[in-house]
């Protein structure tokens, strides 16, 4: 940064000894009427511009407005030069006398950034430079009188051959191709204002308005000359104009800094005080503080790893080459609490996003804890219904069980028990005895049907005996041998013993099913006041359990018990169904 | 008893083997000939088109969705075998099933809980009336419409003994039949339908099963 500041400072010193030459040059014209408002202009604009440019360069150095706004201060250099009495300097200045416009046109375009953005953009400041200086000179090559108030101003040195006719040519052609430049530029910066969002325009308000007025200025100049027919007070009129807009251009520059460092003042005192105040909704003060309609609010919700809003449901933040979009990641004390939404056109102001991050952080963080709890209430709306419907479906299939299994029987033991009446109303004894084995062989199914249903209702054995005798139950019924760890003596709250028994009867119908398991393991514990119930097998692994109503409703039964279900079952590495249940 | 003048043919279709089978010998025991099995409705029809039963035993539920297979399969074989009967036998008997089963008409129709075949003699005759063209309603839908709360009750008038006779009427039954059951002469119960009729302004109709439809008719308004 020491060489960034010492060259700086050479230019500075280059720029301040220029401006005295100029000043001196314009002085001692014999040809220009006007020395001392030319002198006045040429030292206003060389310091001003160069001046603001430095001090811009210095601050931002990758900005480039700096470099611009310091390129165009020294090339006001030219216009006190195209006053010098020396043929030779003359033509120097009257050459390059325009191109201090064309780089202002040329700040002004890639203003705030430094940068033009479109290559159309590149083409037409391109384009203004090469008809900014080819057009004088060949002017000064094929006519060698000076543009002067004075009959015997200097000559140009340039000439070549005295063209009167090339000249009219010449005229009217590049008027035509500068009212075309200066009119896309005009576009362009219409499009730029009408596209930018509200807080943008403060700071590009004052730049973005000079800079059109200038192009105007220039257009209208440049429209006339190509008419040919201004008189000559309108025209030191409108010169005196643009004279004074080009001034204007890097105080309008500094105000435009100075606007939009107040803005982020205004911004932080928005936030402060809107969330000191009665105004409780984080977003609308936020909403009013960055001047984005848009903006939304997330709230990180660590536990489940995602962001939600404001309504408790998830929400997706922009990618991070969303055109439109993008999200700034709000912490307190470093550790993320949520992140706002934006327009991507806030991103040009980092330390207000930031400022305004920083000063909503507090209030975010317990704005997050009501959309988690808003979150969970949501959450446990849609168990609650799930658990409906498994219950329902649960009837229903009680019901399918019932129908086909001992329903069936007890019909078929009915119809039986007629034929054994009607063998004996006619004297066929063997036959009768035959029907009543049949029958009794019903009545038996009948009955085991009716356990196995009543079992899967609620296990008798669990209410009188409790979790330990219940799971050796399931064990000694498993397809698999199952090791059984850690069973409990005493008595858990019925509804822990109840989930906890549930936990391993799917899991343990599920490694039956699927698992093509040759062991299972079931592990209980308790721990901190938490039930742990864990069934692990050796199987084929893969379980998913998002597919399939089981492990689904056995996660809904253990979160309305405000226990946690994770399952662990990566491809070929067997499957661990973890259960934790609360235990007061 | 009049002499058997035609071997009943049936078809029988319940998906559970074991009472289909118990159902077949019973039938058979009773004289019939089953000439058809099947354990599904598909099968049924299949089989319906290629013996010509006289009556066809349905149960509700088959496979494949265990819905209603029964009622949709009896409305097909009504459709398109008009001569062939069909009884249907559910688990559960709902009056709106009935009167679905009944909407066009109630001759070679009937409609029975399942148990009713342990009465062995009962479900062999209403399997023989549905044969023969009449009608079976189960009891317990019959007294389910008997017994409907309305605001007015138009089998008001109605005796306690004359609503007995609607109810055994509207099982299907004829008169011979419902004077065994109350065990009265045929001659009474025929004095008690003529005054049903008339305190329920029906038409007095002679054949039993078109006696079903007015009565359900009745009922069901």
């Amino acid at each position: 940064m020491i060489g960034l500041k010492r060259a700086l400072a050479l230019l500075g010193a280059l720029g301040a000894v220029l401006t005295v030459l100029g000043v001196l040059i314009a002085l001692n014209t014999e040809h220009i009427d006007g020395k001392i408002p030319l002198a006045f202009f040429s030292a206003a604009i060389m310091g001003s511009y160069i001046g603001v440019g430095l001090s811009a360069w210095w601050r931002r150095p990758r900005n480039r407005i700096g470099a611009l706004m310091t390129a165009a201060g020294f090339s006001a250099f030219f216009l006190p030069l195209s006053a010098a009495n020396s043929s030779l300097f003359y033509t120097i200045g009257a050459t390059l006398g325009s191109i201090g416009y064309i780089i202002v046109a040329h700040l002004v375009l890639a203003f705030p950034t430094g940068r033009l953005e479109t290559a159309s953009q590149r083409r037409l400041i391109a384009a203004s430079y090469a008809l900014g200086i080819g057009a004088p000179l060949l002017f000064l090559m094929f006519e060698g009188d000076c543009d002067c108030d004075s009959v015997d101003g200097p000559r140009s040195a340039f000439l070549i051959t005295e063209s009167p006719g090339f000249i009219r040519i010449l005229d009217p052609v590049v008027g035509l191709l500068g009212v075309t430049l200066t009119a896309l530029m005009v576009r362009v910066l219409v499009r730029r204002w009408r596209a930018a969002t509200p807080h943008a325009r403060r700071a590009l308000a004052p730049v973005l308005w000079t800079g059109t007025l200038l192009v105007a200025t220039l257009l209208f100049t440049l429209a006339f000359d190509a008419l040919g027919d201004m008189t000559d007070e309108a025209e030191s009129v409108v010169d005196l104009v643009g004279i004074i807009v080009v001034t204007a251009v890097p105080y309008a520059y500094v105000l435009g800094l100075a606007r939009s460092r107040s803005w982020r003042a205004e911004a932080m005192t928005d936030v402060v005080a809107g969330l000191g105040g009665a105004r409780s909704d984080l977003q609308a003060v936020l909403t009013d503080a960055l001047g984005d309609p848009s903006l939304e609010v997330a709230y990180w919700l660590p536990e489940r790893g995602v962001h939600v809003g404001a309504d408790g449901l998830p929400v997706l933040l922009p990618a991070a080459d969303d055109p439109l979009r993008s999200a700034t990641d709000v912490r307190r004390d470093g550790v993320l609490v949520g992140a706002l939404i934006h327009d991507r056109a806030l991103c040009d102001e980092p330390d207000i996003l930031a400022a305004v991050a920083n000063g909503a952080a507090l209030a975010l963080d317990h704005q997050r804890l009501d959309a988690e709890l808003r979150a969970r209430v949501e959450e446990l709306r849609e168990s609650r219904q799930r658990i409906l419907e498994v219950g329902l479906a649960e009837r229903r299939r009680l019901e399918r069980d019932l129908h086909d299994g001992a329903q069936q029987r007890l019909v078929s033991l009915s119809l039986q028990l007629g034929l054994v009446t009607q063998q004996l109303d006619r004297g066929g004894t063997d036959a009768a005895r035959e029907l009543l084995d049949g029958a009794r062989g019903e009545a038996r199914a009948a009955l085991e049907d009716l356990r196995e249903l009543a079992r899967g209702i609620h296990p008798a054995v669990l209410t009188d005996r409790g979790l330990g005798p219940a799971l050796e139950a399931l064990a000694d019924r498993a397809t698999v041998p199952v090791d059984l760890q850690g069973l409990p003596d005493e008595r858990l709250p019925w509804a822990v013993e109840a989930a906890a028994y549930f936990v391993v009867s799917e899991s343990l119908t599920n490694v039956a099913k699927y698992a093509r398991a040759t062991h299972a393991e079931v592990r209980v514990g308790r721990e901190h006041g938490w039930a742990l119930v864990e069934v692990a097998d050796d199987g084929v692994g893969g379980a998913d359990p998002s597919s399939g109503s089981g492990l689904r409703g056995l996660a809904d039964r253990l979160a309305a018990l405000d226990g946690r279900l994770e399952i662990e079952s990566a491809e070929g590495r067997g499957t661990t169904v973890r259960a934790r249940i609360p235990c007061r | 008893m009049p002499v058997e003048e035609k071997t009943l043919r049936v078809a029988l279709a319940d998906d559970q083997m074991l009472l289909r089978a118990g159902i077949a010998r019973l039938l058979e025991d009773a004289g019939m000939d089953v000439v058809a099995q099947s354990a599904d409705a598909e099968d049924l029809l299949r089989k319906v088109g290629a013996h010509k039963p006289d009556v066809c035993v349905v149960d509700v539920r088959m496979p494949p969705t265990h819905t209603d297979e029964g009622l949709r399969a009896a409305a097909e074989i009504r459709a398109t075998h008009p001569g062939t009967g069909v009884l249907v036998l559910s688990q559960y008997v709902e009056e709106a099933y009935a009167l679905e089963l009944f909407a066009d008409g109630a001759d070679g129709l009937g409609y029975l809980l399942k148990d009713r075949v342990a009465d062995l003699d009962r479900f062999v005759e209403s399997v023989k009336r549905v044969g023969e063209g009449g009608s079976a309603l189960d009891p317990e839908v019959v007294g389910r419409l008997l017994g409907r709360r309305r605001r007015e009750d138009p089998l008001a008038p109605l005796s306690p003994r004359e609503r007995e006779v609607l109810g055994l009427m509207a099982e299907g039954r004829s008169n011979s039949g419902i004077a065994e059951h109350l065990v009265v002469t045929e001659r009474a119960v025929e004095k008690h339908v003529t005054s049903i009729f008339t305190k329920l302004s029906l038409t007095p109709a002679s054949e039993d099963h078109r006696r079903v439809l007015a009565v359900l008719t009745y009922l069901r308004s």
